[in-house]
């Protein structure tokens, strides 16, 4: 905007207004809105050739036309958006978006809280009177519940929404409120909005004479006004009332409204508009439990959306020079055809190294960035457990009996080695069965009168599930897990045992890692 | 090409053409693996055209079928321009690639499997009762069979500092070695690509490489490969190319459009599939200030477009049929500020979420139709992959020329299919103009500005942009009076304004080239194709018309204007027809603004259509001849 105020014109506000007829109803709070917004502007040293005016739908929509400005009056709710993109593609220009609470809140509320939590430049004006005036008096998303409407005769039952709190959700860095029935107070609000370089966010009570005229009176009654409104300022206490004998104070997270005559002026509450909390406490001190806190709540600086992606644009030129489209079209492997009918020689080149290189489509860009990550993308604990082998285990040495083994020379052997599973093989020593305690027990116990007499292969279980050493030990906790195995067999390539894995080796072995990790 | 083997002691079989596919689980990298078995036969100097078929999930639950990634790869010593029909050869991962690939593979084709893969549990995953390659399934192909798995960690054993896991992951690269050892091609050009993708981590390079090698060395030292084969290079043009793919030669079509216009790009999009890849090919553009912006939604995206293009970028914006769905009103508000920018919508399978990552051509009258109120735009839809470049610097003249939005209809098959693309010289590609009217400082003397004054050859308004003194304009979407767009009830005002917006859009058929037509200007019968089924239908009309028979083709890539000549040409035919990927929009469109009699041959698979299919179409509509 500082590149606007060079002009040597000096502008009124005659300048600002345009040919057309204002057609909002007589004695709407637009009329008092756009007065003020035509007397700020010139003050604001902006050239109205810069000045552009984006609206949505509704009755405050239509005030771009009503500027001798640039202007674009668009679709329900999208008016951020639009501002948005007008503002990355010319960031010099000043812009106001005017919305409504239907039309900012409702319809278009994404497009408000994003082009806020953006920082884009704009100068967002929200018209809140609590209800749909275009669409003839529905209740809006700021109404109070039990407001009675056309769209809801026996009064609303929604809750409504806080403008401020919602802009403050979004982060803004510059949230303030005024009154259309304020003249001075609306001018001095706008020139603080238009002042500020990033989003700015000003809610506007607005009376809306035909659907909802009562709304704003207590806060608009010139008798009464100084009792229900609390005029902040940066650095000053948090003074109101006709005879300035009211202050606000903090009850532990709560403000609460004190008598200056029982209260020290030390505990009344300092406005700084650059404390977030104190923000958010302003923003929720709702009329009629609090006075209404008018002016600028909060102003900081942050960087602004379209100001950080120009930058990457000058940065990058600065950085690789501005773009060339023969490098860009070359940036990829390259062959070359010659004249010649027959081109067995052929030249290859890659240019793609200065980094123009298109990225790879579809998801083997994922894939690629899977092989280049870093390691630390697996926790340690499940890299553990899905490169390292069973081998890690040191699996014992499997104790193991001939298939025609009798029941009892198996029992035997399984008490001498005092282990609680054994593996059966056949002849060639290959795995046949397994037979564990529990066998012993569900089988055998109490059922087999002479374990002599009895062949293990029919009381153990055949072709057991087995593993093979150089698997990792994330695959035996799974089959352990699933199936509720105690024992694992593992085989060789020709299915020989190698050893047995029990479910105590695994659980050993990840707690002395897990103390390894701990350490 | 220090790889090639002496090809004495195999029998080496020349082929004047070869579809591969190669197919695995989402996680294999199939993608990559047909993309570096592309590049090196595209550098070694094949004509090239692929097709990658991916599914919708990132990580569906691995070796079942919804998870199975494929990419298809056509190669020929001739010109070709389609992916294929039916692959000759299908590199398998996995018994679910086997299972979800083996109907498009060719009668007695080659099947490398990765036998490893073949466990209990991963055939029940795929639904095999019994493994095929034990059973008598795949008899009548020629089945490799190969264990992988075991191989590579033979092979990467040494590799100590890497896990299993990374060392399993380089089995694509096994397989990819495979193939290369296969049709005889060289290493060099993977290689290299290894060492610069991976030069921070060249452990992984010398891992993928050693991998690869292996796959290649086994096909020499086993008997399993006993028979080699070679594609000789194409007789393509002379010059220098390299391969593109749709959605990148779009980009690159938008970038130099803004450049030949003077003018930044602005490109607002939200992420979809499948135009989201512009997005991702734009955003590192930014020396060529190219500024993107990545909207909090649908409708976000094109209001910022029209933003933008109020401010005097070229303003783009690009997504698929549900995106348009939702920027459809904006679209309208754009039409009648007259404001100037592209709408890209690479097509998907529909209606709804439908088939994110499959093809239809199934928008067309939606874009011709899906707004309130009468609201005709401009169309173009490119042919190829690298016709997406024309296209996109098309749309650009058209919408400055006739200050409107203009459709880009691309395909998904058309985003992520690639061919050869001769790369334009850019001082060869004339400028876009653009004029914008000049400001004054002073009032006095001036007559006022009119936004809506028409220039008289093109019905244009002039594109006056914020920012120049004494030209302040207000622009909205209520119905306006001529002139000076000052909002009007009029009824008289609203006519003549929507006449003057078709007309525009009308007359520039007067600028756009005159159809023409692939082969006798008479004839029984004419194809009459759209959009990316391009390929297809002119390699069968190609075909049938070396088979003697009387049929002839037309390509359109302007679909709203017609080109001015169209109804002429396709009076010239005893019969027409229209193959679409949809039940029938475009021979819809040809009946109501021509009034011509065609037959549609519509697919609705969602899938490109094949060669063989439109040949039997082509035969069944001409009788026996």
């Amino acid at each position: 905007m500082s590149t606007a105020a060079t002009e040597e014109i000096t502008l009124t506000r005659k300048d600002f207004v345009s040919d057309q007829t204002v057609r909002w109803c007589p004695g709407c709070g637009d009329y008092s809105i756009l007065a003020q917004m035509q007397r700020v502007l010139p003050a604001t040293g902006v050239a109205k050739e810069k000045t552009v005016f984006i609206s949505g739908i509704g009755c405050s929509s239509r005030f771009p036309y009503y500027m001798n400005t640039y202007g674009i009056h668009s679709i329900h709710g999208r008016a951020p958006a639009l501002a948005t993109g007008l503002a990355i593609a010319n960031p010099d220009l000043t812009i106001w978006v005017i919305t409504g609470d239907g039309d900012g809140l409702s319809i278009g509320g994404n497009h408000l809280l994003h082009a806020i939590r953006r920082n884009v430049n704009l100068n967002i004006v929200l018209f809140n009177n609590r209800i749909y005036g275009l669409t003839k008096g529905q209740y809006s998303p700021t109404s109070r519940p039990g407001t009675v409407t056309k769209s809801s005769p026996m009064g609303s039952v929604e809750q409504p929404l806080n403008p401020i709190a919602v802009a403050m959700a979004a982060e803004a860095t510059f949230v303030a409120r005024s009154i259309d029935s304020h003249p001075q107070h609306l001018a001095a609000t706008l020139e603080r909005a238009a002042e500020h370089k990033g989003a700015s966010f000003l809610e506007i009570y607005q009376n809306c004479v035909i659907f909802n005229p009562n709304e704003w009176t207590d806060l608009s009654d010139r008798k009464n006004r100084d009792d229900s409104i609390l005029y902040l300022e940066h650095g000053k206490h948090m003074i109101f009332g006709k005879d300035r004998d009211k202050g606000i104070r903090l009850n532990g997270f709560t403000p609460e409204v004190v008598s200056l005559d029982e209260v020290d002026l030390d505990d009344i509450l300092v406005h700084d508009a650059t404390s977030k909390p104190l923000a958010s406490i302003l923003g929720s001190m709702e009329f009629p439990d609090y006075p209404a806190a008018m002016g600028v709540i909060r102003d900081v600086r942050k960087p602004d959306y379209a100001g950080e992606l120009i930058g990457q644009v000058q940065t990058a030129q600065e950085q690789r020079g501005a773009g060339d489209l023969n490098q860009l079209y070359l940036a990829a492997d390259l062959w070359t055809v010659e004249e010649r009918e027959e081109a067995e020689e052929r030249e290859i080149t890659s240019l793609a190294s200065d980094g123009d290189e298109m990225p790879i489509t579809g998801l083997d860009e994922e894939y690629i960035d899977e092989m280049d990550k870093p390691e630390e993308v697996l926790s340690d604990f499940q890299d553990l457990l899905v490169t390292n082998t069973l081998a890690e285990l040191n699996p014992k040495v499997p104790i193991t009996v001939g298939k025609r083994s009798s029941l009892a020379r198996t029992v035997r052997q399984m008490n001498q080695h005092n282990i609680g599973c054994m593996l059966v093989t056949d002849e060639e020593n290959r795995l046949v069965g397994i037979f564990t305690e529990w066998d012993v027990l569900n089988r055998v116990a109490g059922l087999v009168d002479d374990l002599t007499q009895e062949t293990i292969t029919d009381y153990m279980t055949a072709d057991p599930l087995t593993l093979k050493e150089d698997l990792p030990i994330a695959q035996a906790l799974n089959l352990m897990s699933i199936h509720g195995f105690r024992h694992l067999p593992l085989v060789d390539d020709g299915g020989q045992p190698t050893g047995i894995v029990s479910f105590r080796d695994v659980v050993g072995y990840l707690n002395e890692a897990l103390e390894d990790m701990t350490d | 090409m220090t790889d090639r083997v002496s090809a004495e002691t195999y029998e080496v079989e020349e082929l004047e053409s070869v579809a591969i596919r190669f197919a695995g689980d989402s996680g294999d990298g199939m993608q990559l693996t047909g993309t570096q078995f592309t590049n090196t036969s595209a550098v070694f100097g094949n004509d090239i055209s692929t097709m990658p078929d991916f599914p919708a999930e990132i990580r569906a639950p691995a070796g079942t079928l919804a998870g199975v990634s494929g990419f298809q790869v056509h190669f020929s010593s001739r010109n070709v321009l389609t992916p294929g029909d039916a692959p000759q050869v299908l590199v398998a991962m996995n018994p679910a690639a086997l299972k979800a690939s083996l109907p498009e593979l060719e009668r007695a084709g080659t099947i490398i499997v990765n036998t490893d893969a073949f466990t209990k549990q991963n055939l029940s995953k795929a639904g095999y009762g019994s493994n095929p390659l034990e059973d008598d399934s795949l008899e009548g192909y020629q089945v490799l069979a190969v264990p992988m798995t075991s191989l590579n960690r033979e092979a990467l054993a040494g590799f100590k500092e890497l896990t299993n896991k990374e060392r399993d992951r380089c089995q694509n690269f096994f397989a990819l070695g495979m193939v290369f050892w296969m049709f005889d091609r060289s290493m060099d050009t993977t290689r290299d690509w290894l060492f610069k993708k991976f030069a921070r981590k060249p452990i992984i390079a010398e891992a993928n490489l050693k991998a690869m090698e292996t796959g290649y060395f086994l096909g020499e030292t086993t008997e399993t490969f006993q028979q080699r084969y070679n594609v000789r290079p194409a007789a393509l043009p002379p010059g220098t190319y390299r391969k593109v793919t749709g959605n990148e030669a779009l980009s690159m079509g938008l970038v130099t459009a803004a450049q030949k216009m003077g003018k930044p790009l602005f490109y607002g999009s939200y992420p979809i599939t499948p135009a989201s890849d512009i997005l991702h090919s734009l955003a590192p553009l930014r020396h060529f200030d190219v500024r993107t912006f990545q909207a909090e939604d649908e409708i976000a995206a094109i209001c910022a477009v029209i933003g933008a293009a109020f401010g005097g970028a070229l303003a783009v914006t690009g997504t698929s049929g549900p995106g348009i769905a939702l920027k459809s009103e904006a679209i309208n508000l754009a039409l009648t500020l007259e404001l100037p920018m592209i709408v890209v919508n690479v097509q998907r399978g529909g209606p709804s979420t439908g088939l994110p990552t499959k093809t239809e051509q199934a928008d067309l009258l939606q874009a011709m139709f899906g707004r309130n109120g009468e609201s005709p735009l401009p169309i173009v839809a490119p042919a190829t992959p690298s016709d997406c470049f024309e296209m996109a610097l098309e749309a650009a003249r058209l919408a400055v020329r006739a200050m409107t939005p203009v459709f880009l209809l691309s395909e998904g098959f058309l985003a992520n299919s690639a061919e050869p693309w001769q790369a334009p010289r850019a001082e060869d590609i004339p400028e876009i103009s653009v004029k914008h009217p000049q400001g004054h400082r002073n009032g006095n003397g001036h007559s006022p500005f009119l936004p809506y004054e028409r220039d008289p050859e093109t019905l244009a308004r002039p594109w006056a942009l914020p920012g120049t003194p004494g030209l302040e304009h207000r622009l909205g979407g209520l119905s306006k009076a001529p002139l000076t767009g000052n909002v009007s009830y009029d009824p008289e005002h609203n006519e003549q304004m929507i006449s003057e917006r078709a007309e525009k859009v009308a007359r520039l058929a007067g600028v756009i080239p005159e159809q023409d037509v692939f082969g006798a200007a008479e004839a029984e019968l004419l194809m009459l194709s759209w959009g990316g089924t391009f390929g297809v239908v002119r390699s069968a009309v190609a075909s049938a018309q070396r088979a003697g028979r009387s049929v002839a083709h037309a390509h359109l890539r302007y679909l709203n204007p017609f080109p001015r000549n169209l109804g002429d040409v396709l009076k010239r035919y005893r019969k027409i027809l229209v193959p679409e990927l949809n039940s029938g929009q475009l021979a819809l469109l040809l009946r109501s603004k021509l009034g011509v009699e065609v037959e549609t041959y519509a697919n609705l698979s969602a899938r490109p259509l094949k060669i063989a299919e439109v040949r039997d179409v082509i035969n069944a509509n001409l009788g026996r001849g």
